[in-house]
């Protein structure tokens, strides 16, 4: 093999990657132009074909991303998650620390099911009128929300487009992740949510003007469409029962949430282009696109001889490498998207482990890594960016610098315990 | 029939320099909604509504909860008021662009640019410029209206 192809592909790849990173032009038609030129060049200079591009797409990944979107599409108009955000708010009592607590909990535990910026963008919104009507600052609890989100992503196998590409990649089932991953970041969900709340110890000391207020919301009024909310709870419930006996019946998590998916828009019928407008096309053309500009980087030998750059390095023990892949991953997924640098790596991963590593924990340090390093700036994680742009709208905006006051120190602290837990429970992972 | 047969000759208006809590100030005692902003010639710049100073307190979340409904108290938002500093800025900031018709324009031509331009009052101008009169959509449709009432 000649070092023309790896040089094209290269330049092709990462080219790609500048130009997505410098936000000139939408990430999605930089990836879409990037992977053409890479079946064109490849098809040219021999090392890359239009079926050899088909084939390095992860259709399973594309389809439970699709499946999910298309749930969440469905329930999002129901406005089930203003009725969590307003029990929340009622439960409460109008008492800060326990509105940070609940509405912390609340976007944790949906994220960890659905797509954070979804979550995100659901509840927000909900947040700034709550701590309006209290007359308190929403930062706090808009900062905590993204970085929660973050961080709750990380424990499951749907929480995350990262674990998502991951779990299809390594074979990882659903329950892999709630065993190896999930106590993991519970224990670094734990240590983020006291560190924010000793940060935020300033604002949520205030008493509010107008506690007595919050208890005046009804839940039961944002409710637009209680039956239709009904009914994909119901199959949501059912699609995450599927997700964990997936690998016992043999069965892909994409075809559990596309079954979902299906199924819910057999049960209540909805206008199907207003569904399929909320889907996030461009998400899924931005991943299929890399899929293909990665397989082209493949075909070429490329990946291969970075395999044997790190191969060469791994003289260190597994374990202190694992944990350089979690703040090295997290370092990067700090300041770019974590998306492109996933799919990047686990073709490499992957090599090593031909190589005779044991791989088996480097997935999850890459997890660690791309999960909880896009708590460390304001652009680090699409959840962070549609808090911030949120709050550009209000009289109290969001900063960068704000941003690395909080959520730098969440990605230190939540990084630092999953090293320490992967380091004591490597042996396991 | 053209515009001035309907319009409000006797305007009041402001100028860019006047403060926000002096513009409140004629909104009460007038008892009106709008404000054209006049410059030195008396020639219109722009307009204040009411509702260009309402917003400066409006709750943020209006803006991105689409309905309040279930809100039932506002809450500490109910009864805030602007800072003095906001009071004592000058209405500059707040000036919207306008449209004006001049004097001899026809009454459908001023109800179809104010259902267009969604206008609730338009200003109407002399040839060279000046501010003459107002017209609200009430003015206007009751004047167009009124040649409706007697059946041949």
């Amino acid at each position: 093999m000649t070092a023309l192809p790896a040089i094209l592909s290269t330049i092709i790849f990462f080219g790609s990657l500048a130009l997505i990173f410098s936000e000139k032009i939408n990430r999605s038609i930089v990836a879409i132009a990037g992977s053409v030129l890479m079946i064109g060049v490849g098809t040219l200079f021999n090392f890359y074909s239009e079926e050899a591009a088909i084939e390095a797409i992860d259709f399973n990944t594309l389809g439970l991303l699709m499946g999910m979107m298309i749930l969440v599409a469905m329930l999002e108009p129901t406005g089930f998650f203003e009725y969590l955000a307003v029990l929340a708010a009622r439960a409460s009592e109008g008492k800060p620390i326990r509105l940070f607590f609940l509405l912390g909990s609340i976007t944790t535990v949906l994220s960890m099911f659905l797509d954070n910026v979804t979550t995100v963008v659901l509840i927000a919104p909900v947040t700034i009128l709550i701590s309006e009507i209290l007359g308190v600052s929403a930062l706090p609890y808009l900062v905590t929300e993204a970085l929660l989100s973050n961080t709750g992503g990380v424990a499951t196998l749907v929480g995350d487009p990262p674990n998502v590409l991951i779990g299809s990649a390594a074979g990882l089932s659903f329950n892999d992740f709630l065993i190896y991953s999930l106590p993991i970041v519970l224990v670094s969900w734990a240590g983020a949510l006291f560190l924010l709340k000793y940060l935020f110890k300033k604002e949520l000391s205030k008493r509010p003007r107008r506690s007595k207020a919050v208890m005046k919301l009804n839940p039961a009024e944002t409710l637009n469409h209680p039956e239709t909310a009904r009914k994909i709870l119901i199959v949501l419930g059912g699609a995450i029962l599927f997700f964990f006996v997936h690998h016992l019946l043999h069965i892909e998590p994409s075809l559990v949430a596309l079954s979902a998916a299906a199924i819910a828009l057999m049960w209540v019928q909805p206008d199907i282009h207003e569904v399929l407008n909320k889907v996030e096309w461009s998400v899924l053309l931005f991943f299929g696109s890399l899929f293909v500009m990665v397989g082209g980087l493949e075909h070429s030998g490329v990946l291969e001889m970075i395999v044997r750059l790190f191969d060469n390095a791994t003289g260190i023990s597994p374990v202190l490498f694992g944990v350089l892949v979690i703040w090295i991953v997290a370092a990067l997924s700090a300041v770019v998207d974590n998306v492109p640098i996933t799919i990047a790596l686990i073709p490499v991963i992957k090599g090593l482990g031909e190589t005779g590593m044991d791989i088996g924990p480097l997935w999850w340090a890459l997890a660690f890594g791309a999960g909880f390093g896009g708590s460390g700036t304001i652009i680090g994680s699409s959840a962070n960016i549609i808090v911030a742009t949120l709050s550009e709208k209000t009289r109290t905006p969001i900063t960068s610098a704000l941003w690395v006051k909080r959520g730098l120190p969440v990605m230190l602290v939540t990084c630092t315990i999953a090293s320490i837990l992967f380091a004591i429970f490597y042996r396991w992972l | 029939m053209n515009i001035t047969t309907c319009m409000k000759r006797h305007v009041v208006s402001i100028t860019p320099d006047t403060m926000i809590h002096e513009a409140a100030d004629i909104f009460v005692k007038k008892h009106i909604g709008l404000l054209p902003v006049v410059d030195k010639d008396d020639k219109p710049i722009g307009v204040i509504g009411m509702r260009d100073l309402l917003n400066l307190e409006l709750p943020d979340f209006v803006n991105f909860v689409v309905d309040v409904d279930f809100v039932h108290d506002f809450g500490a938002v109910e009864d805030t008021r602007p800072p003095a500093r906001t009071l004592n800025k000058k209405v500059k900031s707040l000036i919207r662009p306008i449209i004006t018709v001049e004097e001899d324009a026809g009454l459908l031509r001023a109800y179809a640019l104010m259902l267009q331009q969604n206008l609730h009052d338009i200003l109407v101008v002399s040839k060279d410029g000046k501010l003459i009169g107002i017209a609200s959509r009430v003015d206007v449709g009751v004047a167009i209206l009124s040649s409706w009432t007697k059946v041949e």
